[in-house]
């Protein structure tokens, strides 16, 4: 695209990143009183809520009960508002379920759900603002809900995007980089083993690349795994503080 | 809101593992290892760091620790799967004690020998649904009750409130739960009577509530005559004289957890002044 420069030569992107650089990362547990777990999380301008409910009764069909594990039953909704241009249909369509799916596989993969049989647990997200990164924020802002929640998970799943422009990889993409059309990949991780829980890309991008584009934004996951570690030890010392511990 | 700005190519080293004694009142988070205190010295370099001299090459007795609520055992070592602090029980007898994480949820999981509250569901022939608040509805015979015999049945409505205790709970099985201890006597146990108010609250305030020399139940109790069941699902029934007094305590009890002691007690003057 002519004129519009996503790494200049001194080496910055156009919010004047640097290539390996986060967004500015706000995020706050604990917001809704009536659920049993939620998030709210704000990467850049992206911002996204999350909603937890569970291990509860199986709603519906009796016969979609696993005997083994719980049943982990994701939804996606971006707000009408979320997008320059007005939404017309905030679930339901392709890109939500699409993104449901990924959801319910990567958190199939960090919840411990052995220890709940028969039983279902519900993760509702929804973006409010949509500035690129959108599958970071809402795996991230779940993450939060879950241990808000209290739902036993093998380890935290951390998630970022990572793009390569000009023989260089950007991590934490915004809507402009992304809508450039290079290729972009999103990546959730579990840090402490470096476990990947999820890995998506769905443009070209030549195989001796890959290695580069991965380790940036296992580089940016591990980051982000820093700052949620913040947010969920002052929010658990606040709340054991109260109780009087 | 904890803010954080961009950072650079900095990583939490998150690959080590700490022992578990050292860690004892810290706040620990998923994905964290934790040494039993037996294998610290077996670890090397990146242990405790006190290594005993073993004068003979006797092999060490094992100690049987016991995993509580949020820990698993993954290989050697313990792996946290909730955010909380750690504590530790030292053992009775033999064995190495209990470790387990002390973490806050709203969501109540059956636990065998917990006192909860129930609410009545259905009657299925001899045997009644209650809601306990956990994945599924526990099951109660009507032969669980004191003074219950085929002749004799408890006079047990859809719509009752029962305090029982369960029996079986487990991951596998539908829980159950009883209104009698092993005795055959009632023991508080049973249906809860007529009138008063059932709210529900987290589960950490009722543990803080339940343990002994709780400030707050000898405050309230000074406050106005009242009964108080509290169930170790987070369910609390509170009946005072009037509708009113049985409001401000239902209101008491949800708002303390967001008070700290000297809001509590200024609360507490005001209305013992009213």
């Amino acid at each position: 695209m002519a004129g519009l420069e996503l790494l200049s030569d001194q080496g910055y992107r156009v919010d004047g990143r640097r290539a390996g650089e986060l967004r500015k990362i706000q995020a706050r547990m604990g917001v809704f009183a009536q659920a049993d777990g939620s998030a709210y999380i704000e990467q850049g301008n992206t911002k996204a809520l999350a909603v937890v409910y569970g291990p509860h009764e199986i709603r519906g069909s009796r016969a979609r009960a696993l005997p083994d594990r719980a049943l982990v039953n994701c939804q996606y909704s971006s707000a009408t508002f979320s997008t320059g241009e007005r939404k017309r249909r905030p679930h339901g369509d392709r890109k939500s379920c699409e993104m449901g799916l990924q959801l319910r596989q990567t958190f199939e993969a960090a919840i411990l759900t052995q220890l709940h049989p028969r039983s279902q647990i519900d993760i509702y997200v929804q973006v409010l603002q949509a500035d690129g990164g959108t599958y970071s924020a809402c795996v991230n802002a779940a993450t939060l809900a879950v241990l808000d929640a209290g739902i036993p998970m093998r380890d935290f799943v951390c998630a970022c995007s990572a793009g390569f422009v000009d023989g260089t990889a950007l991590a934490d993409l915004s809507h402009v980089e992304e809508a450039a059309g290079g290729p972009q990949l999103a990546l959730a991780l579990l840090p402490a083993s470096g476990q990947i829980a999820l890995l998506e890309m769905d443009a070209r991008l030549h195989e001796d690349h890959l290695e580069r584009v991965l380790e940036t934004a296992s580089r940016a996951a591990r980051d982000v795994h820093t700052l949620l570690d913040r947010v969920v030890r002052q929010h658990v010392c606040e709340a054991s503080l109260l109780l009087g511990d | 809101m904890a803010e954080a700005a961009a950072v650079g190519a900095e990583s939490l080293s998150s690959g080590q593992a700490r022992a578990a004694r050292a860690v004892l009142g810290q706040l620990v988070l998923p994905g964290e290892e934790l040494l039993l205190p037996e294998h610290e010295d077996a670890e090397g370099p990146g242990g405790a760091g006190e290594r005993p001299l073993r004068l003979s090459p006797a092999p060490r007795s094992r100690v049987r620790v016991v995993c509580g609520p949020g820990l698993r055992r993954c290989g050697e070592r313990l792996l946290v799967t909730k955010c909380g602090r750690l504590r530790h029980k030292e053992p009775g007898g033999g064995g190495g004690g209990v470790y387990w994480v002390d973490s806050q949820q709203k969501r109540y999981v059956p636990v065998k020998g917990d006192h909860v509250i129930g609410i009545v569901t259905a009657k299925s022939g001899d045997t009644f649904k209650v809601d306990v608040g956990g994945s599924e509805p526990a099951s109660l015979s009507y032969l669980a009750f004191e003074g219950a015999t085929k002749r004799n049945r408890p006079n047990v409505q859809v719509g009752d409130l029962i305090y029982g205790q369960f029996v079986v709970a487990n991951k596998d099985m539908e829980p159950e739960m009883v209104c009698i201890d092993s005795c055959g006597r009632a023991n508080g146990m049973g249906v809860i009577g007529q009138d008063g108010l059932l709210f529900k609250v987290t589960l950490g305030l009722i543990r803080k509530l339940l343990a002994p020399d709780c400030e707050i139940i000898q405050e309230v109790g000074k406050l106005y005559p009242l009964e108080i069941v509290f169930g170790m699902n987070g369910r609390i029934w509170v009946k005072a004289k009037t509708i009113q007094q049985t409001l401000i305590l239902a209101n008491i009890f949800e708002a303390c957890e967001h008070m700290t002691t000297e809001q509590r007690r200024q609360i507490f003057s005001r209305l013992a002044e009213s």
